[in-house]
């Protein structure tokens, strides 16, 4: 079949229509969403807006009430976080979740059991081709920890790690996983203005040398304005605003969202 | 910067080669021992590869399961059925010669490992959805299926269980059997697969997270430690001759988990000693031995109280 | 007919024992999110004490029986209190799995001390109530008196338990405590004093369930609350584990189930009838029959 123009890429995620009803309460109304390949976008609104459901959502921990999650085009259905985590949706969580008895190296060594090639009958025959994946999986675990400065805390347990290199870690056991897409969390949760901004610096470093997508989901005006392309804003479970930080800033709903519920935030800060 | 298993130079398999000769060689001089110290050491042993399997299990993977010598039982019943059914038509009227004897065994004791890693599927599926508590009274509670099902198969001896076991155990099948299980579990644990025993223990959510499958995880470590559970029930069935479904209770259960908790949940150093101290404890304290229990009860309180790491933890967890 | 209406006389009767020690079990879980694997050794100290209480007082009177009863419940609650003291509440904020050790622990030392000093062997309880039994015309029924006192003092202790749980302070503090228990601290609750009180009415129904058990089945030894304490949990699990009438529904299923299986071909099974139960709910209704699905927050 000829054709001149090329086939449309599908968004790497798109929401349609999500609703999630938990008994009487809605915490997703009726929410659509897109995320193109390679942007960087975030999720923002007032506490409670229903930020946090959409993105377990997304990740696989809820599934909605009506409406249709599509990655690559392809729909999600009741699939869990395993199986999306295969299809290459990794997500951080808002409470750092690490594996605190395992060091830093096997805390990354342990996501690359998802694109592992030898399973545990390998470990058991040890012959040549297991010893070979395992040099392979250090080396890309050494390679990747060394990235982001934090191959010198190898051996360390990972809880020890200071807060903010734990919040790097988990990012970079995500890496692990070969994601497509990445949802982070409120990341700059328990952050100074200092590390906030070695955050933005992440996060685009990560977007950039990863080839990534990104929805993040934030408070933290200051991060959420300084990384991303485009900012959807959720209240009250639905969509209220969409557009670039400049248009997001400006839109009258947003501000009335905010200052409405006496949030001590301003959106200039933060 | 080398791979960190790169430590052991050996092949593991190489050193289960060297284990599995010296366990020939120290058995060789079996009839020089004192009759009634090897008679301990028999015992140790076994309970050394119930407790280093369950630990696969309790220890590195986190699932609390109560009924591990429900999986014994399976393997002692399955590998004395074996022997005591087919022994006498494969071995001859003469009894066979100990060659023969030994294959014989060998396909017992694997009977029995299959038995029970059977029965650790048809236990585990169901059961590894569920959290901590719930596991634990699931798994008693099969444990306890299992013995009432072993006391009404009149094939089986029933109630009064099966006599005239051949005493075909012997120091080197306890050896190798015990060297066999350390080797599997560590090996399984130390590889990049065996992480994700650890993470499923550490943090489930995190680990599906990843794109581990938490449930098979479990279910592996399931099934692998009840096998091992299976094969040292029939070598506990040749060693002591006579089996009953009362012998493999909830007590017994417990008993396993208790020396899991004194070694150190996932470490199995550890856990080999604890099983060892625990065999050769009660002997030396005979002269105490109704006071037993007590104390047996008293220490598992005092221990979560006091020292929940176990006795034997040497290093931080999580370290292979 | 009436041969189906007796064993579901007896299996009520079976069941109402079971839904006072699945109480115990439901309300701690439901308070502290833990198995107290020892409550079922206080059903038997429960019996225990009757027992002993029963030596001093005349047999087939009122007032005897209540006595022992009241004497068992009060001495109960005292030892499930000090239970939780001193084995549970320094591990509140230890991982479960070493709290449901400690508290094996603590079941297998309550079993092996009775066995210490009471001697393994079964003791037969005294005849504590006055023993009536009524035909019920035409339909060839037996009424047996202490199958009806059972069901009755449950049904009392149930109602009473709903009005403390629902109207009381400390009843409206155990249910927050049991749905939060951080903020029930914010909001100043004083959660050891609701933990306490929680296993206080947990082992005082667990001492009452002792007893009734006790008057229906005359023999009494040290092990005896393992089974039944076993079957409750399962019958709590069924029911919906943390919900009051969950417990109460579950106990009086497994009881009419147990029943009529031991009076059938498979009664030889009938130990193994209630875990296949338990399995059977695990796989198809995991959060019980009348129980909520509670996820970890993410």
């Amino acid at each position: 079949m000829m054709n001149s123009a090329p086939t449309p890429v599908p968004p790497i995620l798109s929401l349609e229509d999500v609703t999630v009803r938990f008994g009487g309460l809605t915490a997703v109304d009726a929410v659509s969403l897109s995320i193109g390949e390679g942007e960087l976008v975030g999720l923002i609104g007032p506490n409670g807006a229903g930020k946090t459901t959409t993105f377990n959502v997304i990740a696989g921990v809820y599934a909605p009430t009506s409406g249709t999650v599509r990655f690559a085009g392809r729909d999600l259905g009741r699939s869990g976080p395993a199986d999306r985590a295969a299809l290459g949706i990794a997500r951080t969580f808002q409470n750092i979740r690490l594996f605190g008895s395992l060091s830093v190296f096997d805390n990354v060594r342990v996501a690359m059991n998802l694109h592992a090639t030898t399973g545990p009958g390998h470990a058991l025959l040890r012959l040549g081709r297991f010893r070979d994946d395992e040099a392979n999986v250090a080396r890309r675990t050494e390679e990747l920890l060394e990235l982001f400065d934090l191959l010198r805390f190898r051996d360390a347990p990972a809880r020890s790690l200071p807060y903010g290199h734990q919040r790097r870690l988990e990012i970079v056991r995500c890496l692990a996983t070969r994601p497509r897409l990445l949802l982070l969390d409120e990341p700059a949760a328990g952050m100074n203005p200092t590390e906030k901004a070695g955050l933005i610096e992440l996060i685009q470093r990560v977007q950039k040398q990863f080839s990534l997508s990104i929805l993040l989901v934030e408070h933290s005006m200051k991060v959420v304005m300084g990384c991303c392309a485009r900012i959807a804003v959720l209240d009250f479970g639905a969509k209220i605003a969409e557009g670039t930080p400049a248009q997001v800033q400006a839109d009258a709903k947003v501000i009335e969202a905010y200052l409405g519920e006496n949030h001590a935030q301003s959106l200039t800060h933060h | 910067m080398a791979a960190p298993d790169r430590r052991i130079s050996l092949h593991p398999a190489l050193v289960l080669a060297g284990a599995l000769l010296a366990a020939g060689l120290v058995s060789h001089f079996s009839d020089h021992y004192n009759p009634y110290y090897l008679d301990v050491a028999l015992g140790a042993g076994i309970n050394v590869i119930l407790a280093v399997s369950l630990n696969l299990v309790n220890g590195y993977t986190g699932q609390f399961s109560l009924g591990h010598a429900g999986f014994m039982a399976t393997g002692a019943y399955a590998a004395a059925a074996v022997t005591m059914l087919l022994g006498p038509s494969l071995l001859g009227a003469d009894g066979g010669t100990p060659w023969q004897q030994n294959l014989l065994f060998l396909g017992a004791l694997a009977a029995g490992g299959l038995a029970a890693a059977v029965a650790g599927l048809l236990v585990g599926l169901p059961s590894l959805r569920l959290r901590g508590d719930y596991l634990a009274i699931v798994t008693l509670g099969f444990g306890e299926i299992i013995r009432v099902i072993l006391q009404n198969v009149d094939a089986l001896g029933g109630a009064m269980g099966l006599n005239g076991i051949p005493a075909y155990t012997d120091l080197f099948w306890v050896l190798a059997v015990g060297a066999l299980t350390v080797f599997v579990v560590q090996c399984l644990v130390r590889s990049t697969y065996g992480r994700g025993f650890l993470a499923t223990h550490d943090d489930e959510i995190a680990a599906e997270a990843i794109g581990l499958r938490t449930t098979r995880y479990k279910i592996v470590a399931f099934v692998v430690g009840a096998f091992f559970a299976g094969v040292a029930g029939g070598l506990f069935g040749h060693l002591k001759q006579t089996i009953s479904p009362s012998g493999f209770d909830f007590t017994k259960s417990i008993e396993i988990v208790v020396m899991v908790i004194l070694g150190g949940m996932g470490n199995t150093l550890g856990v080999i000693l604890a099983a060892i101290l625990l065999t050769v404890l009660p002997e030396v304290l005979r002269p105490v031995a109704e006071y037993r229990m007590i104390a047996y009860s008293l220490l598992l309180v005092i221990l979560m109280l006091v020292r929940p790491q176990g006795l034997f933890q040497f290093r931080r967890p999580g370290r292979p | 007919m009436s041969e189906f209406l007796q064993q579901l006389l007896n299996g009520i009767s079976l069941g109402a024992i079971f839904a006072l020690i699945a109480l115990g079990y439901t309300m701690v879980y439901g308070v502290l999110r833990f198995i107290n694997f020892a409550h079922c050794d206080v059903f038997m100290v429960g019996a225990y004490v009757g027992y002993f209480v029963g030596q001093h007082v005349p047999e087939h009177t009122w007032w005897g029986g209540l006595t022992a009863l009241a004497v068992a419940m009060l001495v109960c609650a005292v030892l499930g209190v000090l239970i939780e003291r001193f084995a549970y509440r320094p591990l509140r904020s230890a991982p479960t799995l070493n709290v449901l050790i400690a508290a094996i622990g603590v079941s297998l030392l309550l079993e092996n001390l009775g066995q210490h000093f009471f001697s393994a062997t079964p003791r037969p309880f005294p005849e504590l109530f006055p023993v009536y039994s009524w035909e019920i015309p035409h339909t060839g029924l037996l009424l047996y008196s202490n199958q009806v006192l059972v069901i009755v003092f449950t049904v009392f202790l149930l109602f009473a338990l709903r009005f403390i749980v629902m109207r009381t302070r400390i009843g409206i503090a155990m249910r927050a405590l049991s749905l939060n228990r951080q903020a029930a601290a914010l909001v100043g609750i004083n959660n050891d004093l609701v933990i306490a009180a929680t296993f206080a009415l947990g082992s005082a129904l667990a001492a009452a369930g002792g007893i009734l058990y006790a008057v229906n089945y005359p023999s009494i030894d040290p092990l005896m609350g393992v089974m039944p304490g076993l079957k409750a949990f399962v019958a709590a699990v069924v029911g919906g584990i943390g919900s009051i009438p969950g417990a109460a529904l579950g106990g009086l299923l497994l009881g009419v189930v147990e029943t009529f299986v031991n009076g059938s071909e498979w009664s030889t099974y009938k130990d193994a009838i209630a875990f296949g139960l338990l399995i059977l709910i695990l796989i198809f209704r995991p959060a019980g029959l009348l129980g909520r699905n509670v996820r970890e927050k993410v």
